[in-house]
């Protein structure tokens, strides 16, 4: 008898309701590997947090001076670094403001050359230790976010690069939170998208803009609304920036990608669900 | 003296630096400031210092892997001490920001970091595709807003259904920020109980191992 039943062929809704995983992975495999050798060019919605994001930089008046937190790693750089590179561009492209970075990951000085290497800031006319700078990685997280923002030379003496920061302009005059008129984070740490506004928000009340991993949106929502993050996005949206700043790279590229898999999830979804209703109409669900 | 050094004094300190960082944080009194600004350097630096201390544990305890043999481990320790010391001999030789460290982490870790999350977006699929079942309401729930959130961040469909933005927006404002906050609010109050536990000594985990008479005394 058992037997019988391990021979027993499976009906087509049994079929359809467990599809094998090869099938379903080298589909999926495909929906990655076509549209990004091959972009289709799908469009591309700007979302009101996206503008907000842009709008927000855009309204910065001269010398304004932002505080960027490179703080993702290395598996999240396709995802964050496409935003990271694209709002780099904005703010060299508007000019006139002054850039210093730091990382809580300790990935973050390589990652940061590498977003730096896509953007050329020299085409914009900036220059390292004139217009931007980064100060490198600061252990310990939250206290490192609380250390840089009660006194930035205090903490770090010298840049990434081992180099002491008396001697860039772009340090001039700066030196703690209250010299900041902005916020930028991008990380794949909740610890870290939190630290920040408890550290710099709550005590010294910089805008915060704040860059997370889609799954990391819902956790961060509820600072967003209580006004704590002026504007919350993911990485996934990189194509939106792209598009607000007119300079189409990878994250419009993986726009096609993220609509085509989406479609296959979609797809398999209602397959699983016609093949569960219709073995259930049939007594078998 | 043994249970002075072991416990009491720790339990000073943590109490001390606690009401020191906290009453500079939520009150601003003048004083306070530079001592706390020192004690989150040394945090910054103790951090950094873990860092080292965690490689020479790691060193430590890969050796021990190698020379006892162990089967199925030794063979991934002796990888893991060559990459340590090669990755260590090239950042300090050319520096950590050179180019040939770079080079490295670029074509090594990066790549294999970013493989290995990626990945993940097989198994979620797989794992939508298999579970996504309407079998009680609850579920039914998580099958309508599942395929909403998968529908309105599909960048294509949500330019042709607009509606689908509208829908995700309300989920995300109302229901997911809400049940968001009940359990921040939950975490933030536990927090403040170990906070104060571990302030006042009735908490003895950061003390590392002590015996039972220890903890209770």
């Amino acid at each position: 008898m058992i037997m019988k039943e391990q021979v027993k062929e499976k009906t087509i809704l049994e079929k359809l309701e467990d599809v094998p995983r090869e099938v379903l992975y080298g589909l999926l495999l495909l929906a990655f590997i076509i549209p990004m050798l091959n972009p289709i060019g799908f469009p591309v919605p700007t979302s009101d947090a996206v503008k907000k994001w842009y709008s927000t930089i855009d309204a910065l008046p001269k010398g304004s001076v932002i505080m960027v937190d490179f703080g993702y790693s290395g598996g999240g750089e396709p995802e964050l670094g496409p935003m990271a590179v694209a709002v780099y561009h904005h703010i060299f492209r508007k000019g006139g403001l002054k850039v210093i970075a730091m990382s809580t990951s300790i990935d973050g000085p390589l990652l940061w050359d590498k977003a730096m290497a896509e953007v050329k800031p020299e085409q914009y006319g900036a220059k390292y230790g004139v217009d931007y700078l980064h100060i490198g990685y600061i252990a310990g997280g939250e206290t490192a976010m609380a250390a840089v923002g009660k006194d930035l030379r205090a903490t770090t003496s010298t840049d990434y690069k081992g180099s002491s920061l008396d001697q860039y302009t772009v340090m001039k005059g700066i030196k703690d939170a209250a010299s900041f008129n902005l916020l930028i984070v991008y990380t794949t740490g909740g610890d870290q998208s939190e630290g920040w506004v408890r550290q710099w928000y709550t005590p010294y009340r910089i805008p915060y803009l704040c860059a997370v991993l889609a799954m990391m949106v819902p956790t961060m929502l509820p600072y967003q609304k209580a006004g704590q993050i002026v504007s919350l996005v993911s990485g996934a949206q990189s194509g939106e920036m792209e598009f607000l700043v007119k300079v189409p790279a990878r994250g419009i590229k993986s726009a096609d990608v993220i609509t085509v898999t989406h479609l296959l999830v979609i797809a398999f979804v209602v397959l699983g669900n016609i093949a569960y209703f219709g073995k259930k109409a049939k007594g078998g669900g | 003296m043994s249970l002075i050094i072991r416990r009491q004094i720790p339990i000073v300190i943590v109490f001390v630096t606690a009401v020191l960082v906290m009453t500079d944080y939520f009150l601003k009194i003048p004083g306070t400031g530079p001592v706390v600004r020192d004690l989150q350097n040394w945090g910054v630096i103790l951090t950094a210092f873990t860092l080292g201390y965690g490689a020479v544990n790691l060193f430590y305890l890969h050796t021990r892997h190698i020379s006892r043999r162990t089967p199925g481990q030794w063979p991934f320790s002796i990888w893991l001490l060559l990459m340590i010391v090669v990755f260590t001999v090239v950042g300090v030789t050319y520096g950590a920001t050179s180019k040939q460290y770079s080079w490295m982490y670029n074509s090594s870790y990066f790549a294999l970091s970013a493989t290995v999350y990626s990945s993940l977006g097989f198994y979620m699929t797989s794992g939508v595709y298999r579970t996504l079942r309407p079998k009680s309401v609850e579920s039914t729930l998580l099958v309508i807003t599942g395929v909403i959130a998968l529908m309105r961040n599909a960048p294509a469909l949500a330019v042709s259904a607009p509606i689908l933005i509208s829908m995700d927006s309300w989920i995300s404002s109302i229901p997911t920020t809400s049940a968001q906050r009940g359990i921040m609010i939950g975490a933030a109050l536990g927090a403040i109980a170990l906070g104060i536990r571990t302030m006042i000594g009735k908490e003895t985990g950061f003390l590392g191992r002590l015996t039972e008479a220890e903890k209770g005394a």
